[in-house]
This record gives C-alpha cells, sequence and structure tokens, in this order.
C-alpha cells in the first residue's frame, strides 16, 4: 500500500527538509585553509613623531598618536592565528618590546602594549631612521615575520650630503611596509625640558642644520670662511630648516626602494591592513569551518516555501476556484 | 546563561516562523461541509501542535543560522599564585656570557637566555599567576600589562634575548613595575579582594646609582603598598656582587659599589626582599624554583569557561520538529476520492 503522502509535494518537503538537517548534524567538520599573517612592528618613537600635525577623529594629533590608533586597528584587523609583536625605533636601531605572539588570544594584552608606547621610551635623542630601517630588516628575518616600520622620514642629524649609508642585506627578502606618518607642510619641532614636558619649539639654532661628520662636499671650498683645516664646511650659519619637521616622503620613497620595502602613507587602518596583505607572504593555517549553516539554510528554504508559497498559491488560485473548505484536524 | 548570536541581521528572519500557525503543512481537502464533522477537541489539538512543530523548526533553523551561542564565561575560583611583574634589564651586558664574554654556538649560554629559559618555565607552571612585564635600559619601557595571556608573556619573555641597549636605569624602571601594579589594582578592584599578593621580579646584571630624589620617591610607592621584592642578580665573572663587604682599600660609596648600595636600598625598605646572586645558569633555575615556593599565597584568579556554540543544539531541535512532522504527514490518510488521481494528483489542483 503507498502512503497517501507520498503523492504530495508538501511531504517531500518536509522530507528533504528533515534529511537536510539531519545530514547538517552528522556531516565533519571541513577544515578550509586561510591565511595569517606574522608581523613585527616597529614605531619610530624619536620626538618629531609627537609633531601634532595629523587629525585622529577630525580633532589634531599627533603623529604617535595616529600610529598607535591605526595600528591597533591594524591588530584587530588581522586574521586569527596571525602573529603580532612589537618594538620601538629610536637612535640608530630598534628594539624588541616582545616576539610576535598569536593575535586573536593576546588581543587585550598586545592593544595594552601599543597604547604604553610613549615617547619617553626612547633611550637616545638621535633619530637615523635609514639605519633603524636596515637594523629592524634583519631583525623581522630572524623572527620569520614581515615588516611594518611607522615614520616620519625626519633624520636627525640630516643625512650627509653623500646620502643614504648602503643597505648591507639582500633587498626584498623581507616584505614589508614602510608607512610615512605626517603631513605635508613645515611645522616646528617642540621642545622638552629634562622632566619631559612640553616648553616650545625648537629654534633653527637648537638642531644640527647639516651633518658635519665624514668629508665636507665638493663645493665646501666656496662657501663663505672656508678653511681646509679650520673650517672645512665653511663658518657661515645655515638653516636648512631641520628644525620643522613634515613627512619626508621622497626620503622613505628611495628608502623603500632601496630595502625593497613598499612605501605607503598612513591613512585608515582597512587600507593598511590591504597594502601588507599585498606585500605579506601569507602563512596557511588550517581552520574548522562550520558548514551546518549551508544545510539549515536550505532546509529554512523548503519551509518557507512549504508554509508561506505553497499557501499562497493555494489563495491565490482558490480565489477563482469554487470556495475550498479546510478540514480541520489531521486525520479523521 | 548568557545567550547571544553572532550574525544578529539573521534574526530578521524569525518572524517567518509565524507562517506555519497561518498555514498547515498537512493536506487539505475538500469536503461539502464542516457541520457534517463534530468539534473534536484532539483534532484541533494535534492541529495546533503540529503548526507549533513548524514554528519551532522554523525558529530554531533561523536561530541555528545565527549562530546561537553561550557567551564565554569566567568564574571567580580560589587558588594560589600572585601577580608579578617582571621587570628585565635590557642592557647589552646582558647578552653576554655570565664569563663576560659573547655567546659561542657551542659555547655557554648568555645571562639572557639563561633567565629566558627558566623565567619561560616559571610562568609556564604557575598556572593562575597573573604576570607583566616591564624592561629598562637608559629610560624604563611599558612591554605588557598584567594579565593572565601566558602567551602574550612569554612572547615578551623571548624577546630579552633580543640585543639591549646601552645603559641600566633601574629607579625608573622599579617605578614602571610598580606604576604597574597600581594600574592593576585599580583596574582590578572588587574582584581581587586584596589577598594576592604582589610582587616585582627584577632580573638584572647590573646596578647603578638611583638618584636620591627617585630614592625617596620609590620609599613612598613601596609604602603605599605591599609588593613583594626579589631581585635575580645575574653576576658577571670579576664583577662586584650585591653581598660584597667592602676591603680596606675600597671606598663604600653607591657610585664605587652600586651593587652592594642598591641591595642595601631594597633591604632598608621595609618590604619582603630577596636577592639572590647567580653566577651561572643552573643557579638562575634555583633562584626561579625559590620565588616559585616563596609566591605561593591564596588568590582569587578567574577560570574562563569558553563560549559554546548552541547552533548544534538548535539544528537537532529543528531536526526533532522535522521528524514529527514527517511522521504526521506519514499518518496521513485520504477520506475523498481525489486520492486516487495517483501521483501529485492531490497536488496538481493547486497549480
Amino acid at each position: 500500500m503507498i502512503r497517501p503522502a507520498f503523492h504530495e509535494l508538501r511531504f517531500w518537503l518536509l522530507a528533504t527538509a528533515l534529511l537536510l538537517v539531519v545530514a547538517g548534524l552528522v556531516l565533519p567538520r571541513v577544515k578550509l585553509t586561510r591565511d595569517a599573517y606574522d608581523t613585527m612592528a616597529f614605531v619610530d618613537i624619536t620626538s618629531s613623531m609627537n609633531t601634532r600635525d595629523v587629525s585622529l577623529d577630525g580633532q589634531p594629533a599627533s603623529r604617535l598618536d595616529l600610529t598607535k590608533d591605526r595600528l591597533k586597528r591594524f591588530v584587530a584587523g588581522l586574521p586569527c592565528q596571525s602573529k603580532f609583536g612589537l618594538g620601538l625605533f629610536t637612535a640608530r636601531r630598534v628594539f624588541v618590546l616582545f616576539e610576535p605572539v598569536e593575535v586573536c588570544e593576546n588581543f587585550s594584552s598586545i592593544d595594552a602594549a601599543i597604547s604604553g608606547l610613549d615617547w619617553r621610551m626612547a633611550w637616545e635623542g638621535d633619530s637615523f631612521i635609514t639605519g633603524g630601517v636596515h637594523n629592524a630588516i634583519p631583525v623581522a628575518e630572524g623572527l620569520d615575520s614581515d615588516l611594518l616600520f611607522f615614520t616620519d622620514g625626519h633624520e636627525a642629524p640630516p643625512l650627509p650630503w653623500t646620502g643614504m649609508p648602503d643597505f648591507e642585506g639582500e633587498p626584498g627578502k623581507v616584505p614589508g611596509l614602510l608607512v610615512g606618518v605626517g603631513g605635508n607642510a613645515l611645522v616646528p619641532l617642540k621642545k622638552y625640558d629634562d622632566a619631559g614636558r612640553e616648553i616650545g619649539d625648537l629654534g633653527a639654532d637648537d638642531v644640527l642644520q647639516e651633518n658635519r661628520s665624514g668629508q665636507p662636499p665638493p663645493d665646501a671650498s666656496s662657501r663663505p670662511g672656508w678653511h681646509p683645516k679650520w673650517a672645512p664646511f665653511g663658518d657661515m650659519r645655515i638653516n636648512n630648516n631641520e628644525h620643522m619637521t613634515s613627512l619626508k616622503e621622497d626620503h622613505l620613497k628611495a628608502l623603500a626602494s632601496q630595502t625593497g620595502l613598499v612605501y605607503v602613507r598612513l591613512n585608515g587602518a582597512g587600507a593598511l591592513l590591504r597594502a601588507f596583505e599585498a606585500v605579506a607572504r601569507p602563512r596557511s593555517v588550517v581552520v574548522a569551518t562550520d558548514i551546518r549553516p549551508y544545510p539549515a539554510a536550505l532546509a529554512l528554504l523548503l519551509l518557507v516555501i512549504l508554509y508561506g508559497f505553497l499557501p499562497l498559491r493555494e489563495r491565490v488560485a482558490g480565489r477563482s476556484a469554487p470556495s475550498r473548505t479546510e478540514l480541520k484536524g489531521a486525520h479523521p | 546563561m548568557n545567550l547571544a548570536v553572532s550574525h544578529p541581521f539573521v534574526l530578521l528572519l524569525l518572524p517567518l516562523a509565524v507562517l506555519p500557525l497561518l498555514a498547515t503543512a498537512q493536506d487539505t481537502e475538500d469536503y461539502p461541509s464542516l457541520h457534517a464533522a463534530k468539534s473534536d477537541p484532539l483534532s484541533v489539538a494535534i492541529d495546533l501542535a503540529l503548526r507549533l512543530m513548524g514554528a519551532i523548526a522554523i525558529a530554531a533553523l533561523v536561530l541555528g543560522l545565527a549562530g546561537l551561542h553561550r557567551l564565554g564565561q569566567s568564574i571567580e575560583r580560589l587558588g594560589e599564585g600572585a601577580n608579578i611583574v617582571l621587570l628585565f634589564d635590557r642592557s647589552a651586558s646582558m647578552n653576554d656570557t655570565f664569563a663576560g664574554q659573547a655567546p659561542t654556538q657551542s659555547g655557554e649560554e648568555s645571562k639572557s637566555a639563561a633567565a629566558r629559559r627558566f623565567l619561560k618555565q616559571f610562568v609556564t607552571s604557575r598556572e593562575h599567576d597573573r604576570f607583566g612585564i616591564a624592561a629598562f635600559s637608559t629610560s624604563p619601557m611599558y612591554v605588557m600589562p598584567l594579565s593572565d595571556h601566558k602567551e602574550a608573556t612569554l612572547g615578551a619573555i623571548d624577546a630579552i634575548e633580543q640585543p639591549g641597549l646601552a645603559l641600566t636605569n633601574v629607579g625608573k624602571g622599579l617605578a614602571m613595575a610598580l606604576s604597574m601594579h597600581d594600574a592593576d589594582i585599580l583596574s582590578t578592584q572588587g574582584t581581587d579582594g586584596g589577598i594576592a599578593s604582589r610582587a616585582i621580579v627584577l632580573v638584572s646584571d647590573g646596578a647603578a646609582v638611583i638618584n636620591r630624589k627617585v630614592q625617596q620617591k620609590l620609599e613612598a610607592a613601596f609604602l603605599k603598598r605591599p609588593v613583594n621584592l626579589y631581585w635575580i642578580f645575574l653576576r658577571t665573572e670579576n664583577s662586584r656582587g650585591i653581598f660584597d663587604k667592602p676591603g680596606p682599600d675600597d671606598t663604600d660609596t653607591p657610585f664605587a659599589m652600586p651593587e652592594r648600595h642598591l641591595h642595601l636600598f631594597f633591604e632598608n625598605l621595609k618590604i619582603p626582599y630577596t636577592a639572590f646572586e647567580v653566577e651561572n645558569p643552573a643557579a638562575v633555575g634555583e633562584a626561579v624554583a625559590a620565588i616559585d615556593k616563596l609566591e605561593r599565597r591564596p588568590m582569587r584568579y578567574e577560570e574562563r569557561i569558553p563560549q559554546k556554540d548552541l547552533s548544534g543544539v538548535a539544528y537537532a531541535v529543528a531536526g526533532l520538529s522535522l521528524l514529527l512532522l514527517v511522521i504526521a504527514k506519514l499518518a496521513e490518510v485520504k477520506v475523498s476520492r481525489l486520492a486516487s488521481r495517483g501521483v501529485w494528483g492531490s497536488v496538481l489542483p493547486c497549480f
């Protein structure tokens, strides 16, 4: 005997929905691979990073504050199982605060560590950015990580006339971003007292306006007061505006091409993450993915057809046909 | 029970659960007049139950799709442990061996490597402790706040083997470690109850003169709250130790013997203070084991119960409802002649 239900679309809709839900419950979890990234970020904390020439949430903010904000969002955007480590840059080298750790599980610690970045952690006043980037690359390489280096490109003391020192590593071996932070217009650097309090702006005589270590430039002999022994750089006061600062994009682009990094200017955190994902080496990680929603969604669709679509059709059809009366009760 | 969903917008589909209450999945049949049938409470109840089943199935599916889960919770428990700030000297000399030489490939490990090895073991073995990390060289550096994230702590301990910087500014480092405890006391107010022991473990291979002003500030800061201080002094060969008594020819001043005077300063702080002078990697392990024994006071700690996915339960409920509906469907019988029309016979008139 054939059950009458077998003749009916409704039965098959119900039975298929049941089958789908059961299948979803029984199916094993599918393992998928996903990209994760190992990152070592270094933040320039020299005093030029205190310059308030960028804006954060519509308010003027220091370059360091903007960097911290974007870096936190960057970490929040990294896929789980990515690793993130943090370091500082001052003087001529980088300093690792912590080696890369998993980002999702340790997010609050990483977040607090980024918040804790402070220019007072700096151990020297100099800012040999080229040297710092050259130093950061092997450190990141030793930690099997890709590099993020946040700086405004303001070298102090200025580079010698011969330009950047040579890069001894292999350009492009460690991929990463050189991230420029700062405004385009020249603004004065801030002056601080011994206790670290801001006490106005630096004047032209407060900083080295020219790098006078090494050989004098070839045109030095034409400078006023030049003397081969006593004044090889001339004795005129010069003002190269080194007490003023802006984002030195040209220098950072040159530095990026020298070291095989990619230069980007810091804007939104999302743009930073995309730029990083474009250059970084992804590491495949296996994640268990829940595929149950697919059969469940299909089952839901069938139920909606059963309870929504079919009765609606019936009602529309019933309007023209002679009135049908529903017999209440499942079975007499 | 804290229930939550991962994708709240899916819940917009929840009103679909009303559909089965408006329409039935059971076959409807033309029948001349309902007056022919007596009102039957059982039939009405079954009809209602079947409609409810449909509603439950749809609602459960929507909840499952939305990712229903129970939120992760933390339960307060009582155990043994402490809140410990590890304060690392990151001066360049830490990267040398105890003999004061650069470590070779096969030879002795550096002081920082030995410290790193034993402290990592210590952190891993201390189940309920909360750790924070600070470092100092010329200036104090805030590395990580007190937390129970073991992996982050281990990552920060790993970093001490990275090349260090020039100087040893102990005073500012201690002030940083104390301020981290202060911040933690504020942030854990109410949960900690003040019973947990708080400690600073200073790991350094040298000492420096703390200037008078900073000394007074530190004294005041240590008086404010009970903090146990441990100093693991990694003594390099042929250098001064912290327990050295001045010889007849030595001048007994902080500048001449900074290690001894820093030790005296700590002793005079009137806080529980223990100093370990270690001269080889194994002794680092002994010092760490001693601290492990001393830092065993009851503390409240939070045990985390991870978030639990309940979408499986939702799907199971949906499946059960559907099973009942299918059974009810199978129990259907035809009362009219339409049944003889063959396969799809009863449905076709609808199309």
